[in-house]
């Protein structure tokens, strides 16, 4: 399999075959030509049919935005790299660009998904956000990175953890629409944290045993003792450090934390779910994004509350793999070690 | 010697979530005499009309703002929100606590 980047007269060359054996090709041809944007690029699929003809197939292809606040905190800032324009030579935009891109390539060659609504919703992204912000969000319809203070924190594109973090908050606001609030807003980071773990570790094809599972690797200066912001295999490790204390996250639901801060511990309390993940990931071994991660995204798109807590979610994954994989199938065992490892405890499994 | 120190105008900030999820906090206590630096931009502060949290974007910071002694006030502001008098009053307690 090949990518190549499709011009404009192609598409319309292809959305016009009347052939049988380019129907897909020429309705997706069509259908990207009727964006109501211009379409700057798409990717060609190669493979070879059943007379070792070559066949050229459109898929689905991100349409990225770069924008830079030069750092003003105001949105969006002015356009500095679209869809198809060579690199800037600014490393916190190029970063963004690329670092949507495998974000966008793991949700839709893995999970099917074109873009975060499924639909081919356009990356917009803003970079050089506020002087000296030490923060990256999602607004709801952007993700916009700061470049850190410099002092405890880079710039935040420089983990590609983080942009796929910010990326698959959009695919929840799409999906299972988790209340940035409690149980269902530390499910809601976490998973946020799964799949930008994932787009790092399908980039780099890594197995479970060879990721690092940290979120934010690199962010913190050298002046900080820490190796990331987040461990999802080891909660509570990520730094130890004279200035900032210890990484607060719990683990185990022993240790769940009741604060009103930080919408009430969303950071805090998703070490839990983010540790069983990593648990059942880890029970089935190999690369985590083709079954633990199937099995995480189908629970997003099945039909759970907005207020779900720990155990709802926890029964979701749970049936999600009992559908896809079998009822006594190993996945959903793998499914039980994860979040009996937390202590997490739900209807339906085994006492 | 009590009642004078209780009246002393403090303002806390404490800024939690972003990505991070590392609460920062700073404050700033007014010696006698230096009440008129801050009185005016607590008292700018639309404090009967808090902005509403913003429940679209993740990620962001929170901002607590609690005023006590001679004034008694509080707000959590989302970051998005952080403009006008609440920025203002935010950055004098930051350069002041950083002193």
């Amino acid at each position: 399999m090949a990518h190549g980047i499709v011009p404009p007269y192609l598409l319309v060359r292809i959305s016009r075959l009347d052939d049988a054996r380019f129907a897909r090709a020429a309705t997706a041809a069509a259908r990207s030509l009727a964006h109501d944007e211009p379409l700057r690029a798409a990717r060609l699929r190669f493979t070879f049919g059943g007379d070792d003809e070559i066949v050229a197939e459109l898929v689905d292809a991100p349409h990225r935005t770069i924008c830079d606040a030069d750092e003003l905190e105001i949105l969006p800032g002015r356009v500095v790299r679209r869809e198809g324009d060579d690199p800037t030579g600014d490393r916190a935009t190029d970063e963004a660009y690329d670092g949507l891109g495998a974000t966008f390539a793991l949700f839709s060659e893995v999970f099917e998904r074109d873009s975060i609504d499924g639909a081919g919703l356009p990356l917009d992204a803003t970079v050089h956000y506020g002087r000296l912000y030490d923060n990256a969000f999602w607004n709801g319809q952007r993700m916009v990175f700061g470049d850190g203070d410099g002092e405890i924190l880079r710039r935040f594109t420089s983990s590609l953890t983080v942009i796929g973090h910010e990326l698959a908050h959009g695919v929840v606001q799409y999906t299972a629409g988790l209340v940035y609030r409690g149980q269902s807003g530390a499910l809601n980071e976490s998973v946020s944290d799964v799949f930008g773990a994932l787009v790092e570790q399908y980039q780099a094809d890594q197995t479970v045993d060879e990721a690092s599972w940290l979120i934010g690797a690199g962010l913190f200066t050298d002046e900080v003792e820490g190796a990331a912001l987040r461990s999802m295999a080891e909660p509570g490790t990520a730094y130890d450090d004279d200035v900032l204390g210890r990484d607060p996250q719990p683990a185990h639901m022993d240790d769940f934390i009741e604060t009103d801060e930080d919408n009430g511990g969303v950071h805090l309390n998703s070490g839990i779910p983010n540790r069983a993940f990593v648990l059942a990931a880890k029970a089935l071994g190999g690369r985590a994004w083709e079954r633990a991660g199937q099995i995480w995204y189908d629970a997003l798109l099945s039909p759970i509350p907005a207020r779900i807590d720990f155990a709802g979610f926890a029964a979701a994954t749970h049936r999600a793999a009992q559908q896809r994989y079998g009822e006594a199938s190993r996945e959903a065992d793998a499914v039980l070690e994860g979040w009996s490892g937390v202590g997490v405890e739900f209807d339906g499994a085994p006492d | 010697m009590a009642r004078q120190t209780e009246r002393t105008l403090t303002v806390r900030v404490v800024r939690s979530g972003g990505f991070a999820g590392i609460s920062r906090e700073w404050s700033t206590r007014c010696n006698p005499g230096e009440e008129d630096e801050l009185r005016p931009l607590v008292e700018a502060c639309p404090w009967h009309r808090v902005p509403p949290a913003d429940t679209l974007s993740r990620d962001r910071f929170v901002w607590r703002i609690e005023v006590r002694g001679a004034m008694r006030r509080s707000a959590t502001v989302p970051d998005a929100a952080l403009e006008g008098p609440w920025r203002a009053l935010v950055q004098r307690v930051q350069e002041r606590s950083e002193r």
